[in-house]
């Protein structure tokens, strides 16, 4: 039999981020298994007051990934580590938008991509969700 | 290469019952992918509709038979997407969702979606081997 | 030594939807052992142009394309781990699901089905996770 995997936790640098110890929720925001990380679904918090960053689409994209690209840098990844992305929003409409300023995260070789639109809670308008290696 | 593994009880063999064309788990590379989880009966594969938490219950019973089967637990969970069926049930869903994950909770992203036989909840988890 | 990340081309330019729709994405990224395929909606492989049609004729579409993209990369349907649907509607899962059925070898990868609402009028998305 191989050996197990090592898990472990991942947190945020930004206190702030750490929605999941903020908020007492069931989760981590990220564990760490072997060199993969599996972030939890990060949304358009506020980095400084960690309210709901609300407004058009593209700036609560920006928020989110800017959030994920911390959360990675945190945990010894980055965004070109990146290998697999699931991207909801709450309106199937604002794709384009949402590619718009997703591209300016990813220009080179970006990860793979699911995205869709589902109902979501807070009346946040995306929620991303990624799977990263580490450096 | 990947390895099968099998429905450690005949209710959670959800193609033998349903014609699922999936296999219950699959181990690869250390970690274990498993389908979709519904509330079941373990030993007969009726469907155990209820509340949202009733059937929370359920799933984490058969998802720790299944872990357990393959020499992990929910302990070494890794991810977990919570499909419930409106967002309405989101404090329902924690409530009964950390009576499991008491000990390192895994990371989790909560999807609103449609589920299969109108069911309010079904995990969708990834664990280590 | 850190994990490998390779972006894996499209073995024609039809399959490679991120181009044909201009969007960021990958259609393929290995990651250490694993490859990961983007969400697939009904394209034509040569063309590139989005075919439309039924629940069930699009799964076989999608899934006769990722037959390719895996080959590509080096895999094949019998090493998919893990595959997610996504369907507009539940009541189409039974016909997806016979799609699968004719087409994934024995034994199948684990997978999730759910209902959602997909982008530019699909009726389904498929995405996987295989082993290189």
């Amino acid at each position: 039999m191989t050996e197990k995997l090592s898990r472990s936790t991942i947190q945020p640098k930004n206190p702030v981020l750490n929605v999941s110890r903020s908020a007492n929720l069931p989760h981590v925001p990220g564990i760490r298994i072997g060199d993969y990380l599996f972030l939890s679904g990060m949304g358009p918090t506020d980095p400084n007051t960690g309210g709901r960053n609300h407004g058009p689409i593209g700036e609560q994209v920006r928020t989110t990934l800017n959030n994920v690209k911390h959360m990675l840098e945190s945990a010894g990844s980055s965004l070109e580590r990146v290998v697999k992305v699931h991207v909801v929003l709450a309106d199937i409409s604002h794709m384009d938008e949402m590619d718009r300023v997703y591209r300016e995260f990813f220009p080179v070789n970006p990860p793979a991509r699911t995205a869709w639109s589902m109902q979501l809670r807070f009346g946040n308008g995306c929620e991303i969700e990624c799977l990263a290696l580490v450096d | 290469m990947r390895e099968v593994i099998a429905a450690p009880l005949p209710g959670l063999d959800l193609r033998a019952h349903y014609g699922h064309y999936q296999s219950p788990a699959i181990r690869a590379g250390g970690l274990i992918f498993c389908s979709g989880m519904i509330p079941v009966d373990p030993h007969t594969g009726e469907r155990q509709h209820g509340t949202l938490t009733s059937e929370a219950h359920v799933i984490f019973g058969n998802l720790k038979l299944l872990l357990e089967s393959a020499g992990s637990s929910l302990d070494r969970l890794v991810q977990v997407h919570a499909l419930i069926y409106d967002s309405i049930e989101y404090d329902v869903l924690n409530r009964v969702y950390r009576q499991y994950v008491a000990n390192g909770p895994p990371a989790r992203t909560v999807w609103t979606a449609q589920i299969e036989a109108g069911f309010k909840i079904q995990l969708d988890v990834i664990a280590a081997a | 030594m850190s994990l490998q990340r390779q972006v894996i081309a499209p073995p024609v330019p039809g399959l490679d939807a991120a181009r044909s729709f201009a969007q960021p994405m990958s259609m393929v990224v290995r990651g250490g052992e694993f490859l990961f395929v983007s969400g697939l909606t009904a394209v034509d492989p040569q063309t590139g142009e989005r075919i439309r049609g039924t629940t069930m004729s699009e799964t076989d579409r999608i899934l006769a394309n990722l037959k390719l993209l895996l080959e590509a990369a080096g895999s094949s349907f019998d090493k998919v781990v893990k595959v997610n649907v996504l369907v507009h509607s539940m009541l189409e899962a039974p016909n997806m699901n016979e799609v699968f059925a004719r087409v994934f070898p024995e034994p199948p990868p684990a997978r999730t089905v759910c209902g959602a609402r997909l982008p530019d009028g699909v009726k389904v998305m498929i995405e996987c996770t295989a082993l290189a």
